[in-house]
């Protein structure tokens, strides 16, 4: 009896836990069917945040309640393909993108979606830092200069006369579209006039042109700022709460494709980190989750939960980048040797076992960018830089070095070390960095790694040339230009203002790349930087030779050593809802959910 | 009373300018780290897949709220609108004040950190009487060894044992966030029930935390006191064991007030550990999210609000002990 006594408080407390559990598990419970949970990797909730999508961390969620005319499927051979969003269909000339609007666009408080809403959101489109004036302007900028209704449905978006932005309709089509009833009375009563007086290009109005783009973002900030009390969605969704670390977005009834949205809920939870995600999917408590850096283990208990794993294209890469204005590593056969010593695939295995696929060659693009940019033959004459001590060996010896001791001596008879530096909170390149190490050392350069406290510190000591060997991301696309402006890009010193381009290196030009300005390629001279800067004033068809002397010319000067292609792993349950996008539909895939529901993926079980 | 009066004015001077050299030191050192809120942003958007030109658009708003003008200047804006209350605009929330963001995120670190001192304060203290008045007995000592136990281990550990056993394993108590979002929050059982499985796992580990540290300081005084002089006289006297005790609690409980005091601080340092690992969106999370996104006037915002929470609990401890003790009145 007594022992039953001593028993009972623990029993009873494990009992209004269990209630409590029961009591407050709604939204699990609630999920067969209804409800579609999931995290929104661009959007990790943060508590206050106002429900504004121009907030840096507002509470707005693309694809749900945060529509755009079109949505970018990431096709790196045509920028301007998308998926119809409020634009039912496009047609682009050199000078306008007119725009048929979806018939039956509504806001969520049952009002049409019509072409004043999209003027004003072109126009707080241009407060939001995206006003440029000169150069810029014609080649960079959004240059919207007048938007037009020319039809109950179709509104036509006309370029700044003498423009020449590839650009304009990707620029267009991925605004945000808000209702001019909640934004309209953010805007100065003059705002045309001011883009218009931001635009100009005479050289006698560049002071007005200033001070107009400096009243353009005057308003920026205000309309940043602000806190609308509540949501007004053209999406499939509407924001009806928001907690501080999760948020609740209903059917929106008013939606234009409403029939085609199985949940009648979505609750996005928060996320610090990965290992949140990964809680959460262990619990089998998300319907999809996006892309975390996941080890095997932990891979191992998210299918044992019955998540489907997709696998799609990233255009993302983790390479060791150099310094090279520090010796050894401005010598080409010192970066060419160590990329015969790392064996990629190993560190792979190890660095990103599950969202990575080791690079079969370093050009500055994922794999399968440079399959569509270069012809067969061009990706088999790239060295792989397959892993070959004794060519290491021979490309050391003849620049100079001798081994004594088993040890690498620099050519004035020094000896190498080497720091591999990474950063906290990636530990993939953590764990990477240990097996180059241990390769590195045994080859007979003795190498540490070293991790730097935050992200932000460590960008800004890379900035400052600290780190002479370093991990970086590159291959950031689709786009090839801004895969090879992370190379030859503000990095390396490279400015360019439309077709301009200025280099600069040494102290606080933020140069710590540091390649040569000219490589010679095939006996012929090219400056990379100047090819990447033209590289973003081309249409794609006409990009390819560049693409193709820049990836010859990476292959062969190293300036990074490409060890990995990230692949963008996701997860979806088939728990509450089927019909998901599957591998292979990566134009669905690279975007969020909503996006899937809008073409009439993932339906109720 | 004169005495505790001007006792009170002395003490929030001396606050006042502990609060002042805090948030002079916080200033400088959080300009101080390497980075800048712009490029850290910029990072962020291209690793996300923008195009370079949108992200670079993007962190153009947020430069336009960061300062440029000299570092001495902004300090001595920021000390002038600090006067007034005012904690300036967040940059990585893009001009939302930070009084206003902090306000959302205050409640759910004040909630789980009091609860969690209290309960461990109660249940520590109580525990400690009874392994110091019964300490030749069994359960003394099992109670003096828990409370060294739980004192030894690091909160991390302690924390994702927590979340691993009630989560992850036996699924009977929920992560991250605050309620359940689909709940409609307001004085409703539901909703309050909510709000309590989802605060239990934070509470257990702060009161965990600290439970051992009471214990094991409320049984060392305890003990002490049962020593003196005072205490043998009363039991001569014929005093009733209720008596006996609440004479051995009132004066073993004295030292533990500073203690106290000075724990509520530690627990809201702890609190960004804590929150991190059961993604609870608190004043903790907020900060680790200022010190990545480099928000100065955030970080210093809420590292301001902590050094204020210590500073008012010294000055609150010291005036308990005042009531408490009456020879620290002369």
């Amino acid at each position: 009896m007594k022992r039953l006594t001593q028993l009972s408080a623990p029993v009873a407390a494990l009992a209004l836990l269990g209630a409590l559990s029961a009591c407050s598990s709604g939204s699990r419970t609630a999920s067969g069917g209804g409800v579609y949970t999931t995290i929104d990797a661009k959007n990790p909730i943060t508590a206050g945040a106002p429900m504004n999508p121009f907030n840096a961390s507002g509470t707005a969620f693309i694809g749900y309640n945060t529509m755009q005319l079109g949505f970018d499927k990431k096709n790196a051979l045509d920028p301007n393909d998308f998926f119809p969003g409020l634009a039912k269909s496009w047609t682009s000339t050199p000078t306008a993108l007119t725009v048929e609007l979806q018939p039956d666009a509504k806001w969520s408080d049952g009002s049409p979606v019509t072409a004043d809403d999209i003027k004003t959101s072109m126009a707080v489109a241009l407060t939001q830092g995206k006003a440029a004036s000169g150069t810029a302007l014609l080649t960079q900028g959004l240059d919207v200069a007048a938007v037009k209704s020319t039809g109950p449905h179709t509104v036509e978006i006309d370029q700044v006369a003498g423009a020449h932005n590839i650009g304009f309709t990707r620029l267009v089509l991925t605004q945000f579209i808000v209702p001019t009833k909640v934004y309209g009375s953010l805007l100065p009563a003059d705002i045309w006039d001011t883009i218009a007086a931001s635009q100009s290009q005479d050289p006698a109005d560049a002071d007005a042109a200033k001070a107009a783009v400096d009243k353009l973002n005057a308003a920026g900030q205000k309309i940043s700022a602000f806190a609308p009390k509540s949501d007004v969605s053209a999406g499939p969704f509407v924001l009806t709460r928001v907690n501080p670390g999760s948020a609740v977005l209903d059917k929106n009834k008013y939606f234009y494709g409403a029939a085609k949205i199985a949940p009648k809920q979505v609750v996005v939870r928060h996320y610090t980190g990965n290992e949140q995600i990964w809680g959460y999917m262990t619990n089998g408590e998300l319907d999809s989750a996006p892309y975390t850096s996941i080890p095997s283990n932990v891979l191992t208990q998210i299918q044992r939960a019955g998540y489907q794993r997709v696998d799609t294209v990233s255009y993302v890469d983790a390479a060791i980048a150099f310094n090279e204005s520090v010796a050894p590593y401005d010598n080409r056969a010192v970066r060419q040797a160590l990329a015969h010593v790392i064996d990629r695939q190993t560190v792979t295995k190890v660095g990103e076992p599950v969202g990575g696929t080791a690079s079969p060659a370093t050009t500055g693009l994922i794999q399968s960018a440079a399959k569509q940019l270069l012809t067969p033959e061009q990706l088999a004459a790239l060295d792989p830089y397959t892993h070959d001590l004794a060519k290491a060996t021979s490309l050391l010896e003849g620049a100079g070095f001798r081994k004594s001791g088993g040890k690498w001596m620099l050519p004035d008879g020094k000896p190498w070390t080497i720091t591999l530096q990474t950063v906290n909170g990636f530990s993939d390149w953590i764990a990477a960095s240990t097996v180059i190490a241990n390769e590195l050392s045994s080859f007979g350069i003795p190498t540490k790694p070293a991790v730097t406290a935050d992200f932000a510190t460590y960008q800004k000591e890379m900035a400052d040339g600290k780190y002479p060997v370093g991990w970086w991301l590159t291959a950031l696309g689709p786009d090839p230009s801004a895969a090879y402006q992370r190379l030859y890009g503000t990095s390396d010193g490279y400015t360019a203002v439309g077709a301009k381009v200025s280099h600069a290196s040494g102290k606080d030009s933020g140069n710590w790349v540091n390649t040569p300005t000219s490589y010679t390629v095939d006996g012929t001279a090219l400056d990379p930087g100047a090819l990447t800067a033209k590289l973003s004033t081309m249409a794609p068809a006409d990009q390819k030779p560049i693409v193709q002397q820049l990836a010859r010319a990476t292959n062969q000067e190293l300036p990074m050593i490409q060890i990995w292609d990230y692949t963008n792993v996701q997860f979806t349950s088939p728990k509450h809802f089927t019909n998901f996008p599957r591998q292979g539909q990566d134009a669905l895939l690279v975007n969020p959910p909503g996006v899937w529901m809008m073409q009439g993926y993932v339906q109720a079980k | 009373m004169k005495g505790l009066t001007r006792r009170l004015l002395v003490r929030l001077g001396t606050g006042l300018v502990m609060v002042w050299v805090v948030a002079t030191f916080t200033f400088f050192l959080v300009h101080a780290l390497p980075g800048n809120p712009g490029d850290a942003q910029y990072e962020q958007y291209l690793t996300q897949g923008m195009a370079p030109e949108t992200a670079r658009a993007k962190v153009a708003v947020i430069y336009g709220f960061t300062s440029h003008e000299p570092l001495l200047q902004q300090y001595t804006s920021y000390m002038w609108q600090l006067l007034q209350g005012n904690l300036g605009v967040s940059i990585s929330y893009t001009g939302e004040p930070v009084v206003q963001v902090i306000r959302a995120a205050l409640p759910w670190t004040l909630f789980p950190v009091l609860t969690g001192l209290v309960v461990s304060f109660l249940v520590g203290v109580t525990a400690g009487v009874v392994a110091a008045v019964r300490r030749s007995s069994r359960w003394g000592g099992l109670l003096s060894l828990s409370g060294s136990l739980v004192a030894g281990v690091p909160s991390f550990v302690l924390a994702l044992l927590l979340a691993f056993l009630f989560h992850t394993l036996w699924q009977i108590l929920p992560f991250g966030d605050t309620s359940d979002v689909t709940l409609e929050p307001g004085f409703n059982g539901p909703y309050i029930a909510s709000v309590i499985s989802h605060a239990v796992l934070p509470v257990a580990t702060y009161a965990l935390l600290s439970y051992g540290g009471w214990l094991l300081a409320m049984k060392s005084s305890v003990v002490s006191v049962l020593g003196d002089d005072f205490i043998l006289a009363s039991e001569l006297r014929g005093i009733t064991p209720l008596t006996r005790m609440r004479y051995i609690a009132r004066n073993a409980i004295l030292p533990l007030f500073t203690v106290l005091a000075l724990s509520l601080g530690f627990m809201f340092g702890g609190s960004v550990l804590i929150e991190d690992i059961f993604d609870y969106p608190g004043l903790g999370n907020l900060l680790l999210k200022s010190i990545g996104a480099r928000d100065y006037p955030l970080m210093g915002g809420a590292f301001l609000l902590i050094t204020v929470a210590i500073v008012l609990a010294n000055i609150l401890a010291e005036l308990l002990y005042s009531v408490i003790d009456p020879r620290v009145r002369r």
